[in-house]
């Protein structure tokens, strides 16, 4: 029997972005994989290249060197389109700043990628609900982001990261923006998501939603540092 | 979610910056609208009154247009020759002339004259009382006067004309009150026969006439019509309502052609200005929101179809605006232009054609793609990875 295919795997992956100063080396000689499963937390100070590791994960953008697999599929050899195809079917984004859609309701924004992905509508109804119920939201699902809070607001955001029933879950800062408490009830959403069967890789200051990962990563200069912490199951 | 209820959401979320864009596209589109209504309304309008006539072909002495040229020389035989065509179902000299008329205040002042046969088709409308005979009870011969010289001089059916540019004055009775399909709305036009037109202008030469009005048998067409006239009279020249048209385009009447292009021209580059720089604000407002959304899979031609969709409602919605608004301001500026001196009362700047409607469509759909092209191309060269640092850091 073979060994179930990594999510993501990284080998040597470098990115250098050119700006005017001269070229600025974001990320140097990352290896990692994601496996099925996996629970993943990065952090490190900032500009120390997380985001941007994180963007290669989610193949919203593609290195400057070394290879990265997704699903066991080459990103550099995917054309833009097919990228794209992958963000929305395999792969969900969880934003520090949420990014709702301000003249949608909840319910809208959780059902726009899956219409987009060209879900049929009762199936879409069906999921939105059970996701909206899922991340605790059943009675605001006509609410619009303007009517939440910002907790709720990341609630709804994990809602529709995880409506396309993506293989991956990537979270950026994702308590950036919300006080200790309700950083505290996303992490514990976070866990259940994962629990559930989700990967996820996030990346983070809040050292509280680190240590909730199975590993812990960090990350300086634009590299991965060696002996990543993992934590018991 | 299709493209264009997303563009409608998009749009209800900054209903001021949605009302004011539709605003300014239906005030500029009735601007364009217009201006594709002048650009062809006076030739539309010129061909309604010359058909009105009931004339399709006009026959004159020379090459310059009706009325501008010589008379046309043994008029009575030149139509005698020309009724002898099959083609053709009627022939009518026509003379014009200025006669000077006493007025109730004892001035003089000055009207014109159109001495014809008695009317065959609608060289004249009767309005009040009867048509022109050849009578010539009493000395007098008959009169058809417009409505302006009628109001200006007391005249009713029965009443005496007195026109004192000859000597002795020769007096005519008036038998009608008439419209020609020429006349301005303030100034004096009378209908005589031809007889009395000779009578009224003694100089004259007896068998001239200013222009012949043909009229082609059914069936026949207008062509075969000039064609054989030009068999049977090559000397003389003759248009088609067409050709008189094309002479006018091409002179007095291109001067107007050339304001509504300009204007036109001016107007469609407002409309694409202003939606380009909604379309580019709105985009600006919400890089971030547009990177997520590339970010969560939603492919580029997803986002240029959200922009095409939203300049469309913007473009469109003003659009639709804009034709009621085109055409109180169309009437407004008519009723304007129609103030100038000595145009026919029943000639019109715009008029309406669809084919003016369907260019002003033409022209919205184009304003629409192109004011979405910058916007759309700012969106989807969007490098999505350092907008959403670039948010994230701001």
């Amino acid at each position: 029997m073979s060994a179930p295919v990594a999510i993501v795997e990284a080998r040597g992956v470098g990115k250098v972005y050119p700006m005017p100063a001269g070229p600025v080396e974001a990320l140097r000689d990352v290896s990692f994989t994601v496996e099925p499963g996996d629970y993943v937390a990065i952090s490190g100070p900032s500009g120390c290249g997380k985001s941007t590791l994180l963007h290669l994960l989610g193949c919203v953008d593609t290195p400057s060197a070394g290879s990265l697999l997704f699903e066991g599929r080459p990103v550099l050899a995917m054309g833009e389109e097919e990228r794209s195809r992958i963000r929305l079917r395999r792969i969900g984004f969880v934003f520090q700043r949420f990014y709702l859609l301000p003249m949608l309701t909840a319910w809208e924004n959780v059902e726009l990628v899956q219409s987009e992905a060209g879900m049929p509508a009762a199936e879409r109804r069906a999921r939105t609900r059970e996701l909206l119920e899922y991340v605790g939201l059943g009675d605001r699902t006509s609410h619009r982001p303007s009517q939440l809070s910002g907790g709720e607001m990341q609630r709804v955001a994990i809602a529709r990261a995880l409506a396309n029933r993506p293989g991956l879950v990537l979270a950026d800062e994702p308590t950036g923006e919300l006080d200790d408490e309700t950083g505290e009830q996303i992490g514990g959403l976070f866990d259940r998501v994962n629990a559930d069967g989700t990967t996820l890789v996030i990346v983070t200051h809040n050292l509280a939603l680190a240590a909730r990962a199975r590993r812990r990563l960090a990350m300086r200069s634009g590299r991965l540092l060696d002996s990543p912490v993992r934590a018991a199951p | 979610m299709s493209p264009l209820q997303f563009a409608w959401r998009s749009l209800s979320r900054q209903p001021a910056r949605a009302v004011l864009g539709l605003t300014g596209v239906a005030v500029v589109g009735a601007l364009l609208f217009d201006m594709l209504l002048l650009s062809r309304g006076l030739i539309v309008s010129f061909r309604q009154l010359l058909e009105s006539t009931g004339f399709d072909v006009r026959v004159t002495a020379t090459e310059a247009l009706p009325g501008l040229g010589p008379p046309v020389a043994d008029a009575s035989a030149a139509a005698e020759t020309l009724r002898r065509l099959p083609e053709l179902a009627d022939v009518v000299p026509v003379r014009f002339a200025a006669a000077g008329i006493e007025s109730p205040d004892k001035k003089a002042r000055e009207v014109a004259i159109i001495g014809s046969e008695t009317r065959r088709r609608g060289e004249w409308q009767v309005l009040r009382g009867a048509d022109l005979t050849e009578s010539t009870a009493g000395g007098r011969h008959d009169m058809v006067v417009n409505r302006t010289f009628a109001r200006d001089h007391a005249l009713e059916p029965g009443s005496i004309v007195r026109l004192t540019s000859t000597l002795p004055p020769k007096e005519f009775r008036v038998t009608g009150i008439v419209e020609f399909p020429f006349e301005s709305a303030s100034d004096g036009m009378a209908g005589v026969t031809l007889a009395g037109f000779a009578e009224a202008f003694p100089a004259s030469e007896a068998d001239e006439a200013d222009l012949l009005l043909v009229a082609s048998k059914p069936g026949v067409g207008t062509e075969a019509a000039v064609a054989a006239i030009r068999g049977a009279r090559p000397d003389l020249h003759s248009f088609s309502i067409d050709e008189v048209l094309e002479r006018l385009r091409q002179a007095e009447f291109s001067y107007f052609r050339q304001v509504s292009f300009v204007l036109a021209t001016i107007a469609s580059f407002f409309a694409l200005l202003l939606v380009t720089t909604l379309l580019t604000v709105s985009v600006n407002q919400r890089l971030g929101e547009v990177a997520a959304l590339r970010a969560l899979g939603f492919s580029r031609k997803r986002i240029v179809a959200d922009l095409v969709a939203e300049s469309a409602l913007l473009v469109g919605g003003g659009g639709l605006l804009s034709i009621p608004l085109g055409f109180l301001l169309a009437r407004g500026l008519d009723s304007i232009l129609r103030q100038m001196p000595g145009l026919p009362l029943r000639l019109h700047f715009f008029v309406f054609e669809p084919r003016a409607l369907a260019l002003h469509l033409g022209f919205l759909v184009l304003a629409a793609v192109i004011a979405a092209t910058y916007p759309v191309v700012l969106a989807t060269r969007l490098p999505i990875a350092a907008t959403l640092r670039k948010e994230s850091v701001s």
